[in-house]
């Protein structure tokens, strides 16, 4: 401990020490390890000189720091500097070399030279700094490069989320558009669509309403999930919650805060909802409904993300039911809007499809008798009348999966699946010319009518009586002897048979 | 050495004086305005500085200083004794007034100091700016008692004021109750405050500071430290080293006053180049932590020693104080002595001890006015950056 005593100098080493490592800030570390070193050397001036610039200087009236002059002294130029009021003050200095190049400069006024104890801790506390200082500068970097990284690695985390949920709704959204180019029904459609939404959105309710064709104003909730929607009643649109406002909006609605839900929510007595968001849904351009997905749970709220998947789930539904409508009205514009029966274009489709799926098919041709002297004494009402009734009395007599259809003015068609053998096709045959030969009453009127029947059967080998297709050549020949039947004398049967396709002069051609 | 005026306080050209006057009335304003009524002696004054007893009301003080002597600048504080010719007083208010063409002054104040001392300090020495440039000139500086770290303060007046302004002062005191002093400025009682006065001379101004205490023992290497407090000497709790090293009777140990007493008269010594300073240490006293309190701040890895002494000591350093100061003025005779002891002195010294201190103030100072007062640290710095001292004498001697 004497010997501690005797040399001061590694006490102020270690006292500067202290003082510069209690500092993480470089600029305060050398501003205060100038005034270490002051006081170590009892100095008036002491100074760091970095990178050629002082750093710190301390002992100068507040803006008169003779940098030049400091600087000159650091360079070893001169080994004096002059501090206002005091003449001329010795300097001594140390310096250091490395990725910052430094020096410790100090001066003290009076006439007594430094001595070579006080030289050495001089070039010591230099050194010291030096260390302290490149510590400090690794210690930062290491602290940004730290930080960077932490940066780097919640942004990854956050690119990959979103990623994992694009997928999935890119999944989910494919699914859907395989739905309906397949054509399934139109409700399975839409139950995928709200299961989908349920799954991607995470919310308890899901809900889709679509207006009534009916009663503007009002909708129904077509599919859902979560609510106990059997038989549900059209409601008016102020009650259908979030879905109602999106719909006379037409624009994505968010409510937050405690409000009724529109149904009962299933498996809970619970009614309030506390958050809700719908999007409209339109078909051929217009809004025809909501799509709603709503929670029980406080405090929720939707992010811009989940809105955008409400968004693209709405225009699934809204492509899901414009195709359904265009399928729709094809399929009306396929019917006889009269009898209701298949249309010519249709039938035709049906019966090529069926010959080409069993090839055992046979197709009865229906002409009406007297049906003009109708039309002419009674007008055109009871004709249309007739009409119906002929054709309601024709799909009573047919097995569910045949098809009938009206294939020109008094004239139907029947195709008959799946026939084996002939004699099932003239039971129906006759079966039909005993029912339309009953009377039937038109607009409060007595009247009776005939049928002339020709029925034909498709085989795979049978000779083409024609070069068209063999739904037109099944069809033709069935006209020929539905024809044949008329020449017979009307009210009965015939069955094709080649030789009657001899004695015509006239072909007709359907076509 | 005696040194000889014509006229007691005043330069031979007449363009320099100071004069001191004292009341021991009861009543705050009228001992005040007495007090200032004797300094002044119906001379014009530039400066008023006032050292009042803790037990007048301050702004009672302050009234009768504008009573006497109004528009003068006035600055001072409270105090734990006043110093001044006729020996120490414990109740007086005691005013040095300065004045005359030679003189130039200028102040400044600053509030709310604590948090801020560096800042606090360099605001304080602009007042430099607005003295005329006269020859030689010096920064008085008066603390509020309470402050810590006052190191900071001055290293902030250091910042602004330089090498070649010497610094003088002191903290004021409260008469030992630890409750709080006041000081006076611009015609406000202030507390957590800073107060600076620039005066400028003709002739010269030197500043001297000597203490009377020595190393006991080996040093004690500080092995843990912060903020301001030693916890460990030599691998030990700091408060057991220190006691032990100085064969502390048991009470020291664990109670309180005990400890105090033992302490004021037994500082810490921290080694600076030309000697060892003097660190009050009975201040925040820390019986649990068993930590001691240095003033300022005593970093890890330094050396402290316990130190001791007696009346003897200190008195050799009184006069060596005065000595020094009056001998700085290179051949100058004195106007007037400034004189800052410390308040923990009176603890070694005694009511006797303190008599005779002042006794050997008048004989070093002659016929030169002197004024001062018993501080709770002194401000004195004339070579390197340091200049917070406690347990010393801190004179400044005007040419």
């Amino acid at each position: 401990m004497a010997s501690a005593g005797e040399s001061p100098e590694i006490q102020q080493l270690l006292e500067l020490l202290a003082v510069v490592a209690s500092f993480d800030d470089e600029d305060a570390a050398v501003h205060a390890a100038a005034e270490r070193a002051a006081q170590a050397m009892e100095a008036e001036v002491a100074a760091v000189v970095l990178d050629g610039e002082v750093a710190a200087a301390v002992g100068f009236p507040d803006g008169a720091v003779p940098r030049a002059d400091l600087l000159s002294v650091a360079r070893r130029e001169r080994d004096w500097i002059e501090v206002p009021g005091l003449d001329k003050c010795r300097a001594l200095v140390a310096s250091w070399t490395g990725v910052r190049p430094g020096t410790l400069v100090i001066a003290r006024w009076g006439d007594e030279p430094y001595t070579v104890e006080e030289r050495h801790l001089v070039r010591g506390m230099a050194r010291l700094l030096e260390l302290s200082l490149t510590m400090l500068r690794a210690l930062h970097t290491e602290q940004r490069l730290r930080r960077r990284a932490d940066e780097q690695a919640v942004e990854n985390a956050r690119l990959l989320e979103e990623l994992r949920g694009q997928q999935h709704l890119l999944v989910q959204l494919s699914l859907i558009q395989r739905a309906i180019s397949r054509r399934e029904p139109l409700e399975q459609i839409l139950g995928t669509v709200t299961a989908a939404a349920r799954d991607l959105i995470g919310d308890e309710i899901v809900g889709l309403w679509i207006a009534d064709p009916q009663e503007p104003g009002r909708a129904r909730l077509r599919a859902s999930v979560g609510l106990d929607a059997n038989d549900l009643p059209s409601m008016p649109l102020d009650e259908a919650g979030a879905a109602g406002a999106a719909m006379r909006r037409g624009e994505l609605v968010v409510i937050y805060g405690e409000h009724d839900a529109p149904a009962r929510v299933r498996d809970s007595a619970d009614t309030r909802l506390y958050a809700a968001m719908a999007a409209p849904v339109h078909q051929d351009g217009r809004v025809v409904g909501g799509l709603l997905v709503a929670s029980c749970r406080p405090g929720r709220r939707y992010a811009g993300r989940e809105q955008d998947t409400l968004y693209s789930f709405a225009q699934n539904v809204s492509l899901a039911l414009t195709d359904a409508h265009t399928f729709e009205r094809m399929n009306r514009a396929a019917h006889d809007t009269l009898t209701g029966l298949a249309g010519r274009g249709l039938f035709m489709d049906e019966l090529t499809a069926e010959l080409g799926r069993a090839g055992c098919a046979a197709l009865l041709f229906i002409d009406l008798d007297r049906v003009k002297p109708v039309n002419d004494t009674l007008g055109h009402p009871a004709g249309d009348e007739l009409l119906r009734q002929a054709a309601d009395r024709i799909g009573a007599l047919i097995r569910p999966d045949d098809l009938a259809g009206r294939v020109g003015g008094d004239e139907f068609a029947v195709l008959l699946r799946d026939v084996t053998d002939q004699r099932m096709a003239t039971d129906i045959a006759a079966r039909i010319v005993r029912e339309l030969a009953r009377p039937m009453r038109v607009l409060g009127h007595p009247v009776q009518i005939g049928a002339s029947v020709g029925v034909a059967t498709a085989a795979a080998d049978a000779p083409r009586l024609m070069d068209a297709p063999a739904a037109q050549d099944l069809l033709r020949r069935a006209d020929i002897a539905m024809y044949q039947a008329k020449r017979n004398g009307r009210g009965r049967f015939e069955i094709y048979s080649p030789e009657m396709a001899d004695g015509f002069t006239k072909v007709r051609l359907h076509g | 050495m005696q040194p000889r005026n014509v006229h007691p306080g005043q330069s031979f050209d007449g363009r320099r004086w100071m004069g001191v006057g004292r009341a021991d009335c009861a009543d705050g304003r009228q001992a005040a305005a007495e007090a200032t009524r004797a300094a002044c002696n119906d001379r014009e004054p530039k400066l008023l500085l006032v050292f009042s007893a803790i037990t007048h009301d301050p702004e009672t003080v302050v009234a009768g200083l504008q009573e006497a002597a109004p528009g003068v600048p006035a600055v001072g504080c409270t105090t734990h004794g006043e110093l001044g010719p006729g020996g120490p007083t414990d109740g007086t208010v005691t005013v040095a007034a300065l004045g005359g063409p030679g003189f130039s002054v200028a102040f400044a104040v600053e509030e709310h100091a604590s948090g801020r001392q560096r800042e606090s300090g360099a605001a304080v020495a602009r007042c430099l700016d607005q003295v005329e440039p006269l020859a030689h000139r010096v920064l008085l500086l008066l603390t509020d008692g309470m402050i810590r770290d006052q190191e900071s303060i001055l290293r902030g007046v250091y910042g602004v004021a330089g090498a070649a302004v010497p610094l003088f002062g002191g903290a004021c005191a409260d008469g030992w109750r630890m409750t709080g002093g006041y000081l006076i400025a611009d015609g406000r009682v202030l507390t957590d405050a800073v107060v600076g006065v620039a005066l400028s001379s003709e002739a010269p101004l030197s500043v001297a500071v000597r203490h009377g205490w020595h190393k006991v023992g080996d040093p004690m290497i500080v092995t843990d430290s912060g903020d301001g407090r030693v916890y460990m000497l030599d691998d030990a709790p700091a408060l057991d080293t220190y006691l032990d090293r100085l064969d502390a009777p048991p009470e020291a140990y664990t109670q309180a006053d005990a400890l105090v007493e033992f302490a004021l008269s037994r500082p810490l010594g921290v080694q600076r180049r030309s000697g060892v300073e003097a660190r009050n240490m009975s201040t925040e006293i820390d019986l649990e932590g068993r930590s001691i309190g240095g003033g300022g701040a005593i970093d890890i890895g330094g050396l402290i020693w316990a130190m001791e002494g007696d009346e003897a000591s200190i008195l050799r350093a009184t006069d060596a104080a005065c000595d020094e100061a009056l001998a700085r003025l290179g051949g100058e005779n004195p106007v007037g002595l400034l004189t800052f002891s410390c308040a923990a002195l009176r603890a070694v010294l005694g009511d006797q001890g303190i008599r005779r201190e002042g006794a050997h103030i008048e004989q070093r100072a002659g016929h030169t006015p002197f004024a001062g007062f018993y501080t709770y640290g002194e401000i004195a710095r004339v070579r390197g950056i340091d200049g917070f001292h406690n347990q010393t004498l801190a004179v400044l001697a005007l040419g």
